[in-house]
């Protein structure tokens, strides 16, 4: 795991309702660094906010640490 | 988003208020807690040096992180990480406590220093619209930025402000009061 995997693992497992379901991977590929977030279905809501609004929040905490064009992205799995 | 106006203590006069003022202080005490604890492991997970001071003032709790050059990243350009990181560390404490949060977070001192600079900017804008007369558009500007300057234009007599546009580039316009 990366120190970036594992900062924004720690950011989103405390907004969530299922914390031990978070999972972060960090993907390179050519075209940059991509931060893939997995939550439990039920907090994808919490993790997206109103009009993107907690994602945006993440994002802005990410480019911070990460530098910029580090992406994430909020998985919507199943369902 | 809207301005977060400051509101004042509400006073009620009912038995109990005691009992409520130290319920309301022990849940600003326990926000502060959680709070340091999330900011806590973040900074050790990115290896940062930082110290975390807790306190309560005005109403909410105030979580300061002071420490080492690395902090500057978790502020941002005009203090925009800094925003996002108190966001989402309000949406932490709601989680644990089940109350929404109106804590501050400052790191680096970042607030306190612009505090001063946008009093300032607020103070001078005000004194221009009393001499010129015509009204005074300041830069876009955060909601914490808006507040400080909001509060300077108020002691001036004779002026008013208000914030127009949508965020991120919303702006404070200073104008003659009415």
């Amino acid at each position: 795991m990366s120190v970036l995997a594992d900062s924004l693992e720690h950011l989103v497992r405390g907004i969530v309702e299922h914390p031990d379901e978070v999972r972060v991977h960090l993907i390179t590929t050519r075209r940059g660094r991509t931060l893939e977030v997995h939550v439990h279905p039920d907090d994808l809501g919490k993790v997206i906010g109103r009009s993107g609004r907690t994602a945006t929040a993440l994002r802005t905490v990410m480019a911070g640490i990460g530098g910029r064009g580090l992406r994430v992205d909020v998985v919507d799995t199943d369902r | 988003m809207s301005e977060t106006v400051q509101t004042k203590a509400v006073e009620v006069e009912e038995p109990g208020e005691a009992t409520r003022d130290r319920d309301l202080e022990q849940l600003l005490v326990n926000e502060g807690d959680v709070a340091g604890d999330y900011l806590e492991r973040l900074l050790d997970l990115l290896d940062y040096d930082g110290d975390i001071d807790l306190d309560v003032d005005a109403g909410r709790a105030i979580v300061s992180v002071d420490g080492g050059d690395d902090l500057e990243k978790l502020v941002g350009p005009r203090g925009q990480v800094l925003e996002a990181l108190q966001e989402l560390t309000r949406l932490a404490v709601q989680q644990s406590t089940g109350t929404r949060s109106r804590l501050m977070l400052d790191v680096a001192g970042w607030r306190a220093a612009r505090r001063a600079e946008l009093s300032e900017i607020g103070t001078n804008a005000a004194e221009k619209v009393l001499s010129a007369g015509s009204s005074v558009r300041l830069q876009p500007m955060t909601p914490f930025e808006r507040k400080v300057v909001h509060d300077a234009v108020a002691k001036v007599t004779g002026v008013q402000s208000e914030s127009e546009g949508e965020e991120p580039n919303r702006r404070v316009v200073v104008f003659k009061a009415s």
